[in-house]
Parts: C-alpha cells; sequence; structure tokens
C-alpha cells in the first residue's frame, strides 16, 4: 500500500534518477505479490496438511484401540447372539440382542475411525501393543482381558436352556470387566476427544450392564 | 501456521540488515539491472525496506527530500547484494518447501489405496482386474460349485459362511462355506496337508484370537501355502515368508464386499468339503464343534 502510493510521486518528482527508482519500485511491488502469493500458498498447504499430519498413526493408542476393542467386541457380538437365539431367561435373551446390536454398532464406529484416519483394519504391531503392558495382558490364543477362551466358547455354542443362561451372564461379566480396563488404558492415553468419548460411552454402558448380570445371575442360579 | 511463522520472523531482521549495509554497499556500485536482481531476489527484504522507509528512513528523504535527493537516491538502489538476508530468506524457504514436500509426500504415502499397495506384494494374483464377474459378488446357491481358481477367491456360494472367527480348521472345509467367509471380508489361509507341524503352528498364530481370519489345510495346492482374501491370492512356499504379514494387513476386511461389520461368528463350524446347511437346533444336535 505504501509502496504503490509514493513511488509514482517520487519517479515524477524527481526526473534524473526516476527511471532506475521506478524500476527497483516496480519490482518491489512485484517482489510484495510474489511473498504474498507464496504466503498464501503455504499457509493454504499448511491447513492442508495439518489434519492429514495430527490424526493417529499406524501405532498410535487410538488405532490400537479402535483395532483391539473391534476384536473384544467381535467376540461379546458372537456370544451375545447365542444368548437371543437359544437363551431361556427373557431377560437373558434380551441383554444379548441388545449387546449384539449395540457392540456391533460401536464396532462400525470404531472401523469409520480408522478408514477416516486411513489406516488398515490390521495393525503392523501386536496386539495391545498400544497398552502400557498391554502384551503381557494377553493370554494364551490371541486373547485380550475378559475374552472367552476357545473352550469357553465351545462350551457356550454347545451349552442351551438354563445352563446358556448362567454361562452367557457369567463369560458376559468378565468381558465386560477386561473391556473397561482397556477402555481405561485408552481414556488415560489419548486426548482424542472423538475417540474418548466414545470410549466413556462404552464403559458407562458395559458398567450398567454388569449391575444388570449381577442381579439376573444372583436370581436364576 | 508452523510454516508461515518462522518465515515472518526471519524477514524482520534482514530490514534491519538492509539498512546497515546500505553506507557500507554503496562503496560497490552496479548497474540498475544488478540491483533490480538483488529486490527480486530478496522480495522480502524489498518489501520490508519500502514500509520501513515510511518510518525509518521517511524523515531522511523527506527531510532532505529536495535538496540532497541525488546523492542518497543512488546509494539506495545501487547497494551490493546483501547476502545475510538473502541467505536467510533462501534457507527459511528451502525449509519451508522441505517442510511442506514432506508433509505432502507423507501425507501422500499414507493415503495410497489398499488396492495400489496390495499390487506392491510381489506374487500377488489380482482376480478383481483378471476376471472381474467372478469378483463382483456371489450369488447363494446350494450343492457344489465348480470353481475355476484353486483354492477360491470369488464367486458363487452357500448361504451358510464358514465360521472365521480366528478359526483353525485341522481338516479341509467347503470352499462353498469359506468363498462366503471371504465376501465378508476374512483372509482364508490353506496348506498342503503335508507342511511340516512346526511351520502350520506358525500360521495358526497368525488367525487365533483374530477375527475375520481362518484357517485350513486344502488338497491338492500347487504350493506349500496359499492365501484367499476376496479377488486375491498370493501362493508362498514357506510360513516365515514375510508376503503373509503383508497380505493379512493390507486385504484383511479392506477386500470385503461386504464391510468390516459383516459377521464371522454364526456360521459353519463343522469341517469336510461338502457343503452343508446349519441345522436346526429344535430336532437335531444344533451345531457341530470344530475338531480340535
Amino acid at each position: 500500500m505504501v509502496a504503490t502510493a509514493t513511488s509514482p510521486d517520487e519517479a515524477t518528482s524527481a526526473s534524473p534518477g526516476g527511471p532506475t527508482r521506478a524500476a527497483g519500485r516496480r519490482w518491489g511491488t512485484v517482489a510484495l505479490a510474489l511473498a504474498v502469493a507464496v504466503g498464501l500458498l503455504l499457509g493454504y498447504a499448511g491447513g492442508w496438511l495439518t489434519p492429514r499430519l495430527t490424526r493417529p498413526g499406524d501405532t498410535s493408542a487410538e488405532a490400537g484401540f479402535a483395532r483391539d476393542m473391534t476384536t473384544h467386541h467381535t467376540q461379546a457380538v458372537q456370544m451375545a447372539l447365542v444368548a437371543f437365539k437359544y437363551g431361556q431367561d427373557p431377560a437373558v435373551t434380551q441383554l444379548g440382542v441388545d449387546i449384539a446390536t449395540g457392540q456391533q454398532g460401536e464396532i462400525g464406529i470404531m472401523q469409520t475411525w480408522l478408514r477416516q484416519w486411513q489406516l488398515d483394519p490390521t495393525g503392523s504391531e501386536p496386539p495391545m501393543a498400544w497398552m502400557p503392558d498391554g502384551e503381557q495382558l494377553m493370554r494364551e490364543g490371541g486373547l485380550m482381558p475378559g475374552m472367552a477362551t476357545k473352550e469357553e466358547m465351545d462350551k457356550l455354542e454347545a451349552a442351551r436352556g438354563h445352563e446358556l443362561d448362567v454361562l452367557f451372564v457369567t463369560l458376559m461379566i468378565n468381558h465386560h470387566l477386561g473391556g473397561i480396563h482397556m477402555v481405561d488404558a485408552i481414556l488415560d492415553r489419548s486426548g482424542n476427544d472423538q475417540v474418548t468419548e466414545a470410549a466413556q460411552r462404552m464403559k458407562n454402558t458395559q458398567q450398567g450392564e454388569i449391575a444388570n448380570m449381577r442381579s439376573i445371575l444372583s436370581r436364576i442360579q | 501456521m508452523s510454516v508461515s511463522t518462522p518465515a515472518g520472523d526471519q524477514r524482520r531482521p534482514s530490514v534491519v540488515s538492509t539498512g546497515k549495509k546500505a553506507p557500507a554497499g554503496s562503496a560497490k556500485s552496479s548497474t540498475s539491472g544488478k540491483s533490480a536482481t538483488t529486490d527480486k531476489s530478496g522480495s522480502g527484504s524489498a518489501r520490508k525496506g519500502t514500509t520501513g522507509g515510511g518510518k525509518g528512513g521517511g524523515t531522511g528523504k523527506g527531510g532532505g527530500g529536495k535538496g540532497p535527493r541525488k546523492p542518497i537516491t543512488p546509494v539506495k538502489v545501487s547497494q551490493g547484494r546483501n547476502w545475510g538476508p538473502i541467505a536467510l530468506f533462501v534457507v527459511v524457504g528451502v525449509l519451508a518447501a522441505g517442510i511442506v514436500g514432506y508433509g505432502a509426500y507423507a501425507a501422500f504415502q499414507g493415503s495410497r489405496s489398499w488396492e495400489d499397495r496390495a499390487s506392491d506384494i510381489s506374487g500377488i494374483v489380482n482376480y478383481r482386474e483378471k476376471d472381474p464377474s467372478l469378483t463382483q459378488g456371489g450369488q447363494h446357491v446350494q450343492g457344489k460349485v465348480q470353481y475355476t481358481v484353486t483354492p477360491p477367491v470369488g464367486g458363487q456360494h452357500n448361504q451358510d459362511w464358514q465360521n472365521c472367527m480366528g478359526d483353525v480348521y485341522d481338516a479341509p472345509i467347503a470352499s462353498e462355506h469359506a468363498v462366503h467367509s471371504l465376501e465378508h471380508g476374512a483372509i482364508w489361509i490353506t496348506y498342503r496337508p503335508d507342511l511340516p507341524k512346526e511351520q502350520v503352528d506358525k500360521l495358526a498364530a497368525k488367525v487365533r484370537g483374530t477375527e475375520k481370519m481362518l484357517m485350513s489345510p486344502f488338497d491338492g495346492l500347487d504350493k506349500p501355502i496359499s492365501l484367499q482374501a476376496w479377488g486375491y491370492q498370493l501362493k508362498v512356499d514357506n510360513a516365515d515368508d514375510s508376503r503373509i504379514d503383508q497380505f493379512i494387513k493390507t486385504l484383511r476386511v479392506n477386500a470385503s464386499v461386504e464391510g468390516p461389520t459383516a459377521l464371522c461368528a454364526q456360521g459353519i463350524t463343522a469341517t469336510g468339503t461338502e457343503p452343508r446347511n446349519l441345522q436346526q437346533p429344535s430336532t437335531e444336535q444344533p451345531m457341530q464343534q470344530q475338531g480340535g
């Protein structure tokens, strides 16, 4: 602004030094325009890049949580579908459909995060590596905290009636307790609101369900 | 943000040095063309020099403006190159370009599609390209299906899928069920029945506990190990081959036709290559348990 206002005045008033000076001023204006253009481009590039560079990476706790909680939830859905299909007590079948649809929905949410972050559903590190001492919490057969063993799952799939009700509720209480342990780990480690809000919702839901399952268990056992 | 801030800070000193160096530079006179280049290359300093002149140099100009302008004018225009600010500007420019360039490269690399990364795996066969009709999506049929690819990677299949909750089957399973599992996003690891147990165990460790994974022996394989995803196949000789993990990471769930929420539970858990339907629980023993 200043440059464009003064340079014509000075160029006309001082004729001998004028042409050189005017040329210099013109270059100054071009340079200023260039600098502004480059600055705007850099700003645009920065704005474009920032969300890409600050989103959770392949080995982040957020990505680890999304992947491992998907695996954890997937087993809960498997168990809950059995309870819904073959349970005897109405409270058990109702709980089964609630957990199956609720956790399957949460799997969709977590998988959508991974897609938004342009990450694969499969990690490049072992399961639970995002959690402090996480790998020590893994049990044989790739089981995360609270997950039922192959033998327990076989027993559940084969059980019917009252036996199934008791077995399902017992296994699912443990499953939820392990899941809440993993949720607490991500609540400690993540500052990503999208992730912590969803994790907190999972914790609230599962704590409520644990209370309900304990009362069912004491009633039917 | 982080890019533009240092640049702004760096430019400011160039104003100071321009003012200071002006007298020294006056000794070396130069052509107008040269001075133009100076101004151009140091666009930052040129701009600041102009605006700064409004305040600092302005008094000098305005005060003695009419009289001693002539001697002053060549001093301003013909000063020698101010290498300090130029170097600074170049360094900042290169740095900024480097940061932006690296960021763009990283963002580009990070956003390469799984299809592109799958094509990087040496030896992989992409049947989505070779035979698009095979991999569009599967019609549900009863009974045996004649598959053109062995083991199959897509096409018609039974309505019931093979359970793929990290299931490790110790006997061959029906391809008609396994193909349905592939459609749900599973990776199906098959191996020749004569594969050494120690290698079978290594493969099983990749499968157990992970949903959207299943594994079974397969008779008549031309290679010891064959991996299948919907529309993709990779055959390797050894369980230690690093391409196995690459295949799983790139294609598990990603290659699914139906997305990440397609079920792997509630499927067939029995072995045997003859396709079957899930039995009705009311009349018969509900679901057969897999052996082992």
